[in-house]
């Protein structure tokens, strides 16, 4: 054993490899169960993959046989009820776990210098996680399958100019058909791949950086330890427990983040009542509907979802620690996920009555939060420091002050000897 | 903070529970439990066979798939006669007949009991809300002006007697409907058992693996 791990260490760094990245990789001791939802989106990405594989070996991505090939999977396949409800569970586990990644980012400030690379990294993978799970919806080819699709692709029309030929382009056809079917199928197996390509990226990221910790500060030496078998062990435990609840829906609930209205066949001619899209759309969905304009509402819509890679800059302050230290930061995030709810709830429910204009308040504070951020940031940082924070936590800010003051002087040094 | 934000989750999701949920019509459903048990869904695949059948289908459901629901070889070969085991359950009205009849095809009945939500409330429902709007003109109070006839008589019972028979007829049949919906729903819940009692050990074998795993740290 030993002389074959010699043979393979030098030819490739196998020992080195492992000893870097995992039994030897430093990672803060202080770290919270928020921490273990990155490991678990791995997870699930790889649930997704294997179910997906197995699932495209016995589905037939053509209109007038979807539906029925996801019935006789169901059916017939052994096993195949269990892969197709771990499929369509685990979308709702991505959104969910990736959503809590987000938000443990977002509380604890981690987008923040050093880390803008691995959130805007998160933010592509986010932007394909949303395209692929929109495209898988698709497959089942009910009638919620369809008409969400129609309705999303319709969004492309108010483009200008290009609008109605973009449309064409996107579905292959006047309206969804079998040609929107087969191209989404295409598509839906290949971009989880390229997602496996961009975690790869913001591994490699969180590896050059090393993982934030609640107190927001770099910790001393002494207090990171190995990854492994620390959080190897950790991870494990987190998964397990995490797979448990998962498991729960998969056997017990596993139509409950399916609409009823998708187990009627797809049908051109009949519009359903009440298109709604799945859950982890429906905050979006919301802001969509609550412009009135429909070319704003997109534009809206799009905004809100990118918006997020501007965090780095709307977040203004030198504190660190995100919400833990800033009690203004901290009401701000959670005004923030109950607003969300509520847009959730409003882009579930028909736009009758009082729901529209609590959309549309719901919608102002979501961008009125991010539009805020840099002011009231800045004032808070000189509120907070004013009162007197914690010694290490000044020091900290002070030293990153004295560091950018004295990169402003040795390039005014070298202004100047060039003269 | 930490408890507040996993008060917040749980609230997060208790509130999409209830939107997921949300009820559907303005017409109460009725509060019934539809059982799984054998010989209730016997009766009801009879009903479905010998009544619902004249005008609809249920594509996915085979002869031989009675067996699963205790029919034994000799009742099922007394129901096919001279089909294959293997022959779908389809209407024995043409589709053309039906169309003159009620000017659609009447949809099928294999994923029924999902395909609205609280699928089997639904059904049952819809069964046993037949009634006389006025002399010999009958209607249904859950759905207005729906084409299907009063199939089991319900608007016509003289007693509660026979309100109650039907309405065990209408229960039958949702149960034998609910099953067609997802036949392997009694295999998922009892593998469901072992698979979730599995990772509740191993969860607890990791937690003290854990425990005596970062406990070396305390000692240093």
């Amino acid at each position: 054993m030993k002389k074959m791990i010699g043979w393979i260490d030098r030819r490739f760094p196998l020992t080195s490899f492992v000893k870097h990245e995992l039994t030897e990789y430093p990672t803060p001791r202080n770290l919270s169960y928020w921490w273990n939802f990155g490991s678990l989106a791995g997870v699930v990405l790889v649930i997704q993959i294997i179910t997906g594989i197995f699932l495209a070996m016995h589905y037939k991505a053509d209109a007038a046989m979807a539906f029925d090939s996801v019935e006789h999977i169901m059916r017939d396949v052994n096993y195949g009820w269990l892969i197709r409800y771990m499929h369509s569970t685990g979308a709702t586990a991505f959104f969910a776990v990736i959503f809590i990644h987000m938000a443990r980012t977002l509380y604890y400030g981690s987008y923040r210098a050093p880390r803008e690379l691995m959130w805007w990294t998160g933010q592509v993978l986010l932007l394909l996680l949303m395209a692929t799970a929109f495209m898988g919806y698709l497959l089942p080819w009910g009638q919620m399958s369809y008409w969400g699709a129609q309705v999303i692709t319709n969004l492309f029309g108010t483009v200008p100019f290009l609008g109605d030929e973009l449309v064409v382009w996107l579905r292959g056809d006047f309206v969804v058909g079998d040609a929107t079917l087969t191209r989404f199928f295409a598509l839906h197996y290949l971009v989880p791949f390229i997602i496996v390509g961009a975690v790869l990226v913001h591994l490699v990221a969180l590896h050059s950086v090393k993982s934030s910790n609640p107190s927001g500060i770099n910790l001393a030496d002494k207090d990171n330890i190995p990854f492994h078998p620390y959080f190897t062990v950790k991870d494990l435990f987190g998964l397990c427990v995490f797979l448990a609840i998962y498991s729960y829906f998969v056997f017990y609930n596993p139509n409950l983040f399916i609409e009823a209205d998708n187990y009627i066949p797809a049908d051109p001619m009949k519009t359903p009542l009440h298109i709604v899209p799945e859950w982890y759309f429906l905050p979006f969905y919301a802001i969509l509907r609550a412009v009135p304009d429909l070319l704003g509402g997109v534009i809206a819509m799009g905004i809100s979802v990118m918006i997020f890679a501007a965090m780095p800059y709307l977040d203004r302050s030198k504190i660190p620690g995100g919400a833990r230290y800033r009690p203004f930061y901290r009401v701000m995030f959670y005004v923030f996920v109950i607003d969300i709810i509520i847009l959730g709830y409003v882009g579930a429910k028909p736009p009758e009555g009082a729901l529209v204009p609590l959309g549309q308040v719901a919608t102002l504070l979501y961008f009125g939060l991010f539009a805020l951020l840099p002011f009231g940031s800045k004032l808070e940082e000189k509120w907070l420091r004013k009162r007197g924070l914690p010694e290490e936590v000044e020091a900290m800010i002070q030293s990153e002050e004295k560091q950018k003051e004295d990169r402003r002087q040795r390039k005014a040094d070298r202004r100047n000897a060039r003269r | 903070m930490i408890v507040e934000m996993k008060t917040l989750f749980v609230a997060f999701f208790f509130i999409l529970s209830g939107v997921v949920n949300a009820a559907t019509g303005e017409y109460p459903l009725a509060d019934v439990d539809i059982g799984q048990d054998e010989e209730s869904l016997k009766r009801g695949a009879m009903i479905y066979y010998n009544l619902c059948r004249m005008c609809h289908n249920m594509k996915y459901i085979r002869y031989q798939h009675l067996a699963e629901i205790g029919f034994d070889e000799k009742e099922i070969n007394d129901l096919r006669g001279d089909k294959l085991a293997s022959t779908k359950f389809m209407s024995t009205a043409s589709d053309e007949n039906i169309t003159e009849l009620y000017g659609m095809v009447p949809p099928d009945l294999s994923v029924m009991a999902k395909a609205r939500k609280k699928g089997p409330q639904y059904i049952y429902t819809l069964l046993t809300s037949y009634y006389e709007k006025s002399e010999n003109i009958y209607d249904n109070r859950f759905f207005p002006n729906i084409k299907m006839p009063d199939i089991f008589g319900y608007s016509v019972t003289m007693n509660d007697a026979e309100k109650l028979a039907i309405e065990n007829q209408a229960k039958d049949v949702t149960a034998y409907l609910l099953w067609a919906s997802d036949p392997r729903a009694q295999e998922r819940k009892t593998l469901g058992v072992y698979v979730i009692g599995y990772l509740f050990v191993l969860s607890l074998m990791f937690y003290f693996v854990m425990k005596r795993v970062w406990s070396r740290l305390d000692t240093h």
